[in-house]
């Protein structure tokens, strides 16, 4: 189904079953523990052993000789494969690093080995006595240091964005601000680390794997390994979490495979935490400069956006000038970015790759900028606000009410309380504050497709290689599938994560709920022409509801009509609806902090967020989407850091005792307002987006938060104890 | 006697296992020998809390449900309990437990990959109340359980709602399930393996002492806490453990009129409730410590004797004042707890000697304790800087002072110049003793590393010296000594 126009009314509107609160249907199997992740498959197949990856001692350079010995002959051992047993394999497209293969190191961590016994243990301790020459060479680790001499790196044809001639702008303008901002390199710590059950039968390799984007892994599995990519299957029914570190397959699978082959058997593998943190990818750290000019009535007449991060040969930049091309108004601006060649591990995607970090300065200088113009933050936004693209005023958002977001979560925050003199609020020890924010993130389209059965019993089987990575996949899928049909969802079973099932938008991007819905969607209404077409009916005047398909005064049960059975496969396609609208999602962040006078500790007290983002699916899964990323937003604004050892450029903070993320204490009372709205320019099922939108914007309210506590500002992220304590108002 | 082997309880049956390595975590015997994968594995060193698993115990003749991490349980340790993991809540109907069925309701499970040791944690605080607890209460239940995806607050919610009336099927069979503990319940010696590999838990203290003795080289383990880590991080080849959790009377607490005595197997758990009862701080900060499945594993003996720089526990005992006990064969000797401590992993303790108690001076009618936990996220999380601090007073003279300090040495140590120069100040009068803190730049060298810089350590320490002695003068602009954190962090909007 190629989606052209704006949708119309559609059996999705009548929202008997999508736009419910539904309990998510795999809650049972997760509460219980029979869900089985990746490296619990022990029932496919029989007789699997252990596989354990070493990874580089150096961050650049060469390794010369893998002293394999010792492990081989230590107990249990069936396999040792190196990096220098084979040449170096292929990559996935989207990546930088190689995950195996040949002599040169590109970061810490990479994996130079893989040992495979009868135990993990035996596994382990033969790891362990692997012994490997390297020749070190000096890498660059410091992005700080880099940064001075980094290339400009656009994300278009031009370097540079330009509307307008920005610099005389702002020049021109009464009022400006011309500030430096920074985040550090983080990680995704999701729950379950990255594993894998890898099985060969013949030359077909088959992957029990975790993973968000089985299509793209598939393919990069074949590229990687030098197999037709028909030869490759991967699974991955459940994903303990992935927030973008899990959207590429990774040394573990890989070497799962490999290691599997040498040994003859099937092989599982599972990174340890440390190798999560310095063998797979990561949010790379920014410096970035924001310039703003405003008239005096708070008009923004410049704005500047220029980020600069680094990543390995190759790679590419976290793209955390995009929103400054939309959120806000103002007629000339000049948005770039730079790219240092950095030695660590690979940046990539992680949650809202761009906004995330982009978001916590943009929205930190607006903040700025208001009270520099002596204007309320939040009347600052709305004054600013735009309907249309600024550099092409010709292309309207497709639906955007970030003024409402605002307004609501004013109102319904208390803002009118805030005291606009910072550090004039306290209450015994603690100095409190509050910050606003905007939210920001795209919606993005991509096509996905997905399988519908119907059974004789009038049982309805919807497969589709999406994944479901904690976000509730399959409980909106059988929403729409139910919607569609008009069955209760006990007549549904979604199937997922297997490569077999039709390609799907994958999870990323928080693209996956609307894409792949929308699939479903197109694959339904096949399903209810091929049932028409049976029942010798026109598909235009029929209707499905409470098990029954339903012409005038006909009705027939569902699996009566099936018969033997029907299946339909179709998928949704986009058209240039991206291309004529602006297709974003929005929020209104609004934060209470408390910060102690003698210590500089900080705890959140209270979080709203109001979003805009089309029809919300399922209120209690998508809540649920936000308040998560809410949550990682207070880790980022708060604690969360990768430090490097620039010297030896490696993560030191390599577990979850030294990166630290919020517990639940840390977060103390969130709540969510979506505004009841419908996108039909989005997809069929007029839903956005939302899984992202939650962590974009929410760490510059707490910083703003934070300055309207205390009177400091703090620019470099995270905000720990010991950036503005000697800032403090002296305590009494 | 001696036992060859360990028991347990695993699903209504006795479990006997004589032949695992004495290294052999309770996690692995779980995911990969009795292939309950329900039990996940996220970080193997005690961080995450996925792997939490209920043990049931006879305490007192009724039932305790403990949560531990199992990935840093020792599976020697188990012996005598009850195994309870996430696949033993729902009933064989399939009925979920409330705590599951609650989780289902409010969205408390999202990948999933945490929730089995949340279900556990809350299946444990589920046995303990008996009204609907507090968000407080639950963000403390909690504490040891990490979630990337919920943002909490369903989880929250789900506990909340779940967590009020101990009416389970597990209560409904407490009878037999308490006479199948006693039936297994014995005081003989238990050693596992041979002389060059074992593990052993002796119940008596004259085996102990005797088989470390014989054993120098072997590995003493509580709660294994730390020693866990040593396994699966460090990947050390210990191969004789002897664990102490069974030692009769270890695990003893006395109190007298002017002291409370702990001995070393005595979980933190549960000496928090006499050392908070001295003063809320030391209280807050007890609650702090770790996480409940960290604080029910891990013991006062564990805690001193690892010497940690930044563990929560001996600026407490430096600041109140004691003494350990060690013995050694026959030997037992006594000194004063800040002589444990000599250097970075270093401590007065010979081979082959044990911490056998710890006594420490309550503190007297005229002695005034406050305690200060330093941390960027607010529970479960390692010391940046900790302090405890003991004030004698006559009047409104300082007699004496005693202020100790985690996370600003290798070792726990005391400001002694700073404790000198309090000596004689007023309280009433800040102008004496604002200048004492400046004092601490003689007392210590922080370092710098990612929890803070040296900078901000001595900073913070001085500033925290101020603010003890700021309170307990009441100077009117910092009336908060401990406020229940309800009324400071959820009130209402």
């Amino acid at each position: 189904m190629k989606f052209e126009h704006p949708a119309g009314l559609n059996p999705i509107d009548r929202l008997t079953v999508v736009g419910r609160p539904v309990d998510r249907i795999d809650g049972p199997l997760k509460t219980t523990g029979t869900a089985l992740y990746a490296h619990e498959r022990h029932d496919v197949a029989p007789n699997q052993a252990y596989g354990v990856v070493v990874g580089a001692a150096i961050a650049r350079g060469r390794v010369e000789t893998i002293d394999v010995r010792a492990a081989r002959a230590a107990p249990g051992v069936l396999a040792v494969v190196t990096t220098l047993d084979v040449p170096r394999l292929g990559r996935g497209r989207m990546n930088y690093a190689y995950l195996f293969g040949g002599a040169e190191i590109q970061h810490y961590h990479q994996a130079i080995a893989v040992v495979v016994a009868e135990t993990f243990e035996q596994a382990r301790a033969a790891a362990a006595l692997i012994r490997a020459d390297y020749t070190p060479e000096q890498g660059r680790f410091d992005l700080a240091a880099e940064a001075g001499h980094a290339p400009l790196h656009g994300d278009g044809d031009e370097p540079v964005h330009r509307v307008g001639d920005f610099e005389t702008a702002f020049a021109a303008a009464p009022v400006t601000l011309d500030r430096t901002y920074t985040t550090p390199d983080q990680s995704h710590v999701m729950i379950e680390p990255h594993a894998t059950v890898a099985v060969w039968d013949g030359d077909r390799l088959t992957l029990w794997t975790s993973n968000q984007m089985i299509a793209w892994s598939k393919k990069a599995v074949a590229d990687i390994l030098g197999m037709p990519a028909e030869k490759v299957r991967v699974v991955s029914p459940y994903v303990g979490g992935g927030f973008g570190g899990k959207l590429f397959v990774r040394a573990d699978a890989v070497l799962a495979a490999l290691g599997a082959k040498a040994a003859g058997r099937p092989v599982r593998v599972a990174l340890t935490r440390p190798l999560v943190i310095n063998n797979t990818t990561h949010r790379p750290a920014t410096i970035q400069r924001i310039r703003i000019g405003a008239e005096r009535d708070g008009r923004i007449t410049a704005i500047a956006h220029e980020s600069t991060s680094g990543n390995l040969p190759d790679g590419s930049p976290e793209t955390a000038v995009a929103q400054t091309k939309l959120l806000y108004a103002g007629a000339a601006r000049m948005i770039a970015m730079r790219l240092a060649r950095l030695d660590l591990p690979e940046g990539n995607a992680m949650r809202a790759p761009g906004e995330a970090p982009g978001m916590m300065a943009l929205e930190i200088a607006i903040d700025e900028m208001a009270e520099a113009l002596g204007l309320d933050p939040v009347e600052f936004r709305i004054r600013n606000d735009t309907q249309v693209d600024p550099a092409h005023p010709g292309r309207p958002f497709s639906y955007r009410d970030l003024v409402g977001c605002l307004r609501l979560g004013a109102e319904r925050f208390g803002w009118s309380a805030r005291d606009p003199k910072p550090a004039s609020v306290r209450d015994g020890r603690w100095l409190i504050g509050l910050g606003v924010a905007a939210g920001f993130r795209n919606n993005l389209l991509t096509k996905s497709s997905a399988r519908v059965e119907l059974d004789r019993h009038g049982v309805v089987t919807v497969s589709t290689d999406m994944t479901d990575i904690g976000t509730g996949s399959y409980t909106i899928i059988a929403q729409t599938a139910a919607e569609m049909l008009g069955v209760g969802l006990e007549k549904v079973v979604v199937r997922l994560g297997d490569s077999d099932f039709p390609a799907s938008a994958g999870s990323g991007g928080q693209w996956g709920a609307n894409n792949a819905t929308a699939g479903v969607y197109a694959a339904c209404v096949r399903l209810r022409d091929a049932v028409a077409r049976k029942l010798g009916l026109n598909a235009t005047d029929i209707d499905f509801a409470d098990g029954e398909v339903m012409s005038g005064d006909r009705r027939v049960p569902l699996g009566e009509a099936a018969g033997e059975g029907l299946s339909a496969e179709d998928g949704i396609e986009y058209g240039s609806l991206a291309k004529d609208y602006q297709q974003s999602t929005f929020a209104g962040h609004f934060v209470e902090v408390a910060v102690d006078a003698h210590t500089g500790e900080t705890r959140l007290r209270r979080m709203l967020a109001v979003c805009s983002a089309g029809r919300i699916l399922n209120p209690k899964s998508a809540r649920s989407q936000v308040i998560g990323a809410m949550t990682m937003g207070a880790g980022a604004a708060l604690m969360e850091k990768l430090s490097v050892d620039t010297r030896r450029g490696f993560f030191v903070n390599h577990d979850l005792a030294g990166y630290e993320v919020p517990v639940h204490a840390d977060i103390p009372h969130q709540e969510v307002i979506f505004l009841d709205e419908a996108d039909p320019i989005s997809s069929p099922m007029k839903a956005k987006g939302v899984g992202e939108l939650g962590l974009c914007g929410v760490g510059a309210a707490i910083a703003n938060a934070i300055y309207n506590a205390t009177g400091v500002r703090v620019r470099d992220y995270p905000i720990t104890l010991d950036t503005y304590l000697d800032r403090l108002p002296r305590p009494a | 006697m001696t036992r060859d082997f360990i028991r347990f309880v695993r699903r209504g049956r006795v479990v006997e296992l004589r032949d695992f390595s004495a290294r052999t975590t309770l996690l692995d015997w779980l995911r990969l020998d009795e292939r309950s994968t329900g039990t996940k594995e996220a970080c193997a060193e005690g961080d995450c809390g996925a792997c939490t698993v209920v043990l049931a115990r006879r305490r007192d003749d009724t039932m305790a449900y403990e949560p531990v991490n199992a990935c840093i349980t020792l599976l020697g340790q188990i012996d005598g309990a009850e195994l309870i993991t996430v696949e033993d809540l729902a009933a064989p109907d399939g009925t979920l437990h409330p705590v599951q069925a609650a989780l289902v309701e409010r969205h408390g499970s999202q990948c999933g990959f945490c929730t089995p040791g949340i279900v556990m944690s809350l299946f444990a605080h589920y046995h303990r109340v008996s009204a609907p607890p507090t968000r407080a209460e639950i963000d403390d239940v909690l504490a040891g359980n990490l979630c990337r995806c919920t943002g909490y607050r369903p989880i929250v919610d789900a506990a909340i709602a779940a967590c009020n009336d101990r009416n389970d099927r597990f209560t409904a069979d407490e009878p037999a399930r308490l006479a199948r503990l006693e039936a297994i319940a014995d005081d003989e010696d238990i050693l596992v393996g041979d002389d060059g590999a074992f593990f052993a838990a002796p119940a008596r203290e004259d085996t102990l002492a005797a088989l470390l003795d014989a054993h120098p080289d072997a590995t003493i383990v509580a709660g294994a806490t730390d020693v866990g880590l040593w396994i699966t991080k460090k990947l050390m080849p210990l191969s004789k453990i002897v664990h102490v959790g069974r030692v009769v009377g270890l695990d003893m607490i006395e109190e007298s009129e002017t002291t409370l005595t702990f001995g070393a197997a005595v979980p933190l758990a549960r000496a928090a409730e006499d050392l908070g009862a001295l003063d809320p701080d030391i209280a807050e900060i007890l609650r702090r410590f770790g996480s409940v499945q960290v604080r029910t594993a891990g013991t006062v003996g564990g805690s001193i004797a690892n010497a940690s720089p930044i563990g929560d526990l001996a600026p407490i005992l430096l600041a109140l004042g004691g003494t350990i006990a060690m013995r050694k064969g026959m030997a037992v000797r006594t000194l004063p707890i800040e002589e444990f401590f000599i250097d970075y992993g270093k401590q007065d303790r010979a081979a082959g000697e044990y911490v056998r108690h710890l006594t420490i001076q309550k503190p007297g009618e005229t002695t005034l304790v406050r305690a200060f936990k330093i941390t960027k996220r607010m529970d479960e999380d390692i010391s940046t800087v900790m302090m405890a601090m003991a004030i004698t007073l006559d009047g409104d003279v300082i007699t004496s002072a005693r202020i100790a300090f985690g996370g600003m040495a290798g070792i726990p140590k005391r400001a002694t110049q700073v404790e000198a120069a309090l000596a004689g100040a007023r309280l009433a009068d800040p102008a004496t003793w604002r200048t004492a803190a400046s004092r601490l730049g003689d007392d210590f060298t922080p370092l710098t590393d990612q929890r803070g810089s040296a900078a901000y350590r001595l900073t913070v320490a001085g500033n925290l010296i101020v603010k003890g002695l700021a309170e307990m003068a009441g100077t009117p602009t910092t009336r908060t000594r401990v406020k229940p954190r309800a009324e400071v962090f959820h009130a209402a909007p």
